[in-house]
């Protein structure tokens, strides 16, 4: 019989958890595929949050860590910088990275830290129950933010565009929004994980992937609406695309 | 042997660098010597002072009572006077005070510090002076340790050495 | 006198850490503290051979986690800071003593609470040996009372926390941070190999044998064996490590308790006090966790005056050690201020009255 497809060899046997239509799985399986394809296993370290993927532990035979909620980027500078040589992802979520650990990631991001940082932004605090996120746009309702108005400014100000933020610092080498909504984006995901990872491994410095990922649950929508809604909505508020690439400006 | 020191002045008068010129030279001397100084938060301009003991044997950094006081202004000696060994020697700059203490001593010195490192032509020798007048009152630190250690801490500055020689000199002589 | 130098305290426990092969400091000025990240931050750009990193972290809570991180690797590091920084650091406490990480912190207490004062106190006494942080764990702390002191516990709390893969907090105080006294410095102790220490993360290598610092629990019954699992460890530092130094105990009528720059007071005012006739002795407790219970076993008829800058921590360990059976009193002041030798004297002149 002919092997046609298989899991990632970094796998484990472990069944994901997450809900149906959630994007972390797809962002999940990519890492796996570059983590195999650029060979990152043997002298890699994953840096985990606190949020719906701190679970990943079960899914990775990698070494790793999880931080405390927020803490990721400082924890990881603490590993990179005790051993260089070693290859460090950072994986965060929106509750995590622009919430509680907003100094962190801006900190490392100044110091120029030589890791790689993938942001999944899905505008709601998923794991514990939709509450409202930084980055939830406005008018989205959120059990901390209900319906009529949702999200309001005078209550809550306005959605954060850590991309664009994370872009400004000169210690932040390359940064760009992706999605996971079709084939052609998973794969263009797929594109920006590996450009970070390289320029992790070239020691350039910070390499940002945020990624609009699908959360129906937390939305209330079905799993195809939710692919939908951040054509129609999300997009709007966070346009995809390369917002800073050294490396091509230098070319 | 046991000698407690308390040393005070405003930020910048050069008592930290006085109180540690001391102890270094105690310690070559072979002493057990503790060195604690106090600061305002404020960085210039606040209170420096310092907790010295100068013993045979491990003794507490927090002095009980001054065996030596040296007061270079007014409001540390209100603030300090009480901690004043009713038997030893108060030493006040009087370039700067002209109130009386009110706590017992044995012995009080009212020298003129910055007038006297003034008409050595550099008034910044005052703290200097002062080391060479707690030098003589100190007799188990040899006099020549305590140079030494005034050349080793103009090393940088190597022509600031002949003025500070000259005031420690004259402080010594003066006591 | 051998190779003494006179030094101040905190300068000279920065080199010492450095002997003892913690080439990595992670911290947030704050004062009475600063000389520590100072004197790493030149020991990085003058002394390259030594393979120096510091990093002035954007907070506390920052520093601590990336402690944290370099410790996971199994090579040695720390920080240091003082009351507020060590509040921002709690979380950070809880998690590394439930993640087995080796970190060293120093915490250099000055007067609180709030923003307190910069002078020398030991209100953080509770927070360093109860937990300030949230949960069931225990850190080691030790407590020196000279530089010298200082220079060798530092050294040895990396031992400590390697061997048992635990936090260990080195208190200190703003007297001791800024005093100056002859110390001989410590050499440098032969170092573990730092990515074979056990779980270092290092990358899973060929073998594939992959190394995780996990600390978040997957129901009750997994996340209480690993409470019990802690709880064990607890048990066996408890069990080994309790240090202490006894004076004068034989004839004793007063038994002093103090511990840190307050001991050396204490040192100085038990000798006044047998200068006068009075039977003084102290105990100087040196780990605060664990609390040195034995020191105070088949002790009878002796008064105990604990003696704190604080309104009074430790003296609860105390009643416990004695199983309140004991005739224990306080002695304490607040804000910042160091009772001189002659008032804590004064102190036991009136207990010799009751």
């Amino acid at each position: 019989m002919k092997v046609i497809y298989e899991k990632p060899k970094v796998f484990t046997d472990s069944v994901t958890t997450y809900c149906g239509g959630c994007g972390h799985g797809i962002v999940g399986k990519l890492i796996g595929e570059l983590i195999d394809e650029m060979g990152l296993q043997e002298n890699g370290i994953m840096v985990w949050p606190i949020g719906c993927s701190c679970l990943s532990d079960r899914y990775y035979d990698m070494d790793m860590m999880m931080a405390l909620h927020g803490r990721a980027p400082a924890a990881a500078t603490g590993i990179k910088r005790a051993d260089p040589s070693k290859f460090v992802m950072v994986y965060q979520g929106d509750g995590d990275l622009v919430s509680e650990g907003m100094a962190e990631i801006m900190h490392a991001g100044i110091r120029g830290e030589k890791f790689s940082v993938i942001f999944i932004n899905n505008a709601i605090y998923g794991m514990t129950g939709a509450q409202m996120a930084p980055t939830t746009l406005m008018g989205q309702t959120a059990s901390t933010a209900p319906a009529p108005t949702g999200r309001c400014e005078d209550n809550s100000g306005y959605p954060v565009k850590m991309a664009e933020i994370l872009a400004m610092l000169p210690g932040v080498c390359y940064s760009e929004r992706v999605t996971v909504n079709t084939p052609a984006r998973i794969n263009q995901c797929k594109k920006a994980l590996k450009h970070a990872f390289e320029l992790q491994l070239q020691g350039k410095g910070m390499g940002f992937v945020e990624v609009l990922s699908p959360c129906p649950t937390g939305w209330g929508m079905s799993a195809v609406k939710a692919l939908d809604w951040i054509d129609e909505k999300m997009t709007e508020v966070y346009p995809l695309g390369v917002i800073k690439d050294t490396e091509k400006e230098d070319k | 042997m046991k000698q407690e020191l308390l040393l005070s002045g405003i930020g910048g008068q050069g008592v930290i660098t006085l109180g540690e010129s001391l102890c270094d030279a105690a310690v070559k001397a072979g002493f057990q010597v503790t060195f604690v100084p106090f600061y305002g938060q404020e960085k210039r301009g606040g209170r420096t002072m310092c907790n010295i003991t100068i013993s045979d044997q491990v003794e507490s950094p927090i002095i009980s009572e001054a065996n030596i006081m040296l007061i270079f202004d007014e409001r540390s000696l209100h603030d300090y006077q009480e901690l004043m060994d009713p038997n030893g020697t108060l030493i006040l700059n009087s370039s700067m005070i002209d109130a009386e203490p009110t706590c017992q001593y044995g012995k009080l010195d009212k020298v003129p510090f910055y007038d006297i490192a003034q008409e050595l032509g550099n008034p910044k020798t005052a703290n200097i002076v002062a080391l060479g007048y707690l030098a003589k009152l100190l007799p188990m630190i040899p006099y020549d340790l305590v140079a030494q250690q005034v050349e080793r801490s103009f090393a940088r500055k190597p022509k600031l050495i002949p003025i500070n020689l000259e005031a420690l000199k004259k402080g010594y002589e003066l006591s | 006198m051998g190779n003494q130098v006179f030094m101040q305290g905190n300068e000279a426990m920065a080199e010492s850490a450095i002997r003892a092969g913690c080439k990595l400091f992670f911290g947030y000025p704050i004062t009475p503290s600063s000389e520590v990240p100072e004197y790493y931050a030149r020991a990085m750009r003058e002394r390259p051979e030594e393979g120096i990193t510091f990093i002035q972290a954007e907070t506390e809570v920052a520093a601590f986690n990336m402690v944290a991180g370099a410790a996971a690797t199994g090579h040695r590091a720390m920080t240091a800071t003082s009351g507020p920084g060590f509040s921002l650091g709690q979380e950070a406490m809880s998690y590394m003593s439930a993640a087995d990480l080796p970190a060293v912190i120093v915490e250099i207490m000055r007067a609180g609470p709030a923003d307190g004062e910069i002078l020398a106190a030991q209100g953080d006494y509770f927070q360093a040996t109860k937990g300030g942080g949230h949960g069931d764990y225990c850190n080691l702390v030790l407590a020196p009372y000279s530089v010298q002191e200082l220079c060798e516990l530092m050294q040895e709390s990396f031992e400590l926390a390697e061997k048992y893969r635990n936090p260990v907090i080195l208190l200190s105080d703003a007297t001791l941070a800024k005093m100056r006294e002859s110390v001989e410095l410590p050499g440098r102790p032969e170092l573990p190999v730092p990515s074979e220490l056990p779980n270092a993360l290092r990358g899973c290598g060929k073998d594939k044998e992959p190394h995780k610092v996990i600390t978040c629990g997957d129901g009750a019954v997994q996340w209480g064996a690993f409470n019990d699992r802690l709880q064990a460890k607890y048990q066996v530092i408890r069990e080994a490590e309790e240090r202490w130094e006894s004076y004068n105990l034989e004839d004793a009528d007063i038994i002093l308790v103090a511990y840190g720059s307050m001991a050396r007071v204490c040192v100085s005012a038990m000798n006044l006090a047998r200068a006068e006739g009075i039977k003084v002795g102290m105990i100087r407790p040196i780990s605060l966790w664990p609390f040195p219970q034995k020191a105070f076993a088949g002790i009878t008829g002796k008064k105990f005056l604990v003696c704190e800058l604080s309104a009074g921590q430790m003296v609860e360990d105390v009643k416990l050690s004695v199983e309140n059976k004991r005739d224990v009193s306080f002695f304490g002041k607040l804000g910042g201020t160091t009772p001189s030798p002659k008032v804590v004297l004064e102190q036991i002149r009136k207990m010799e009255v009751c």
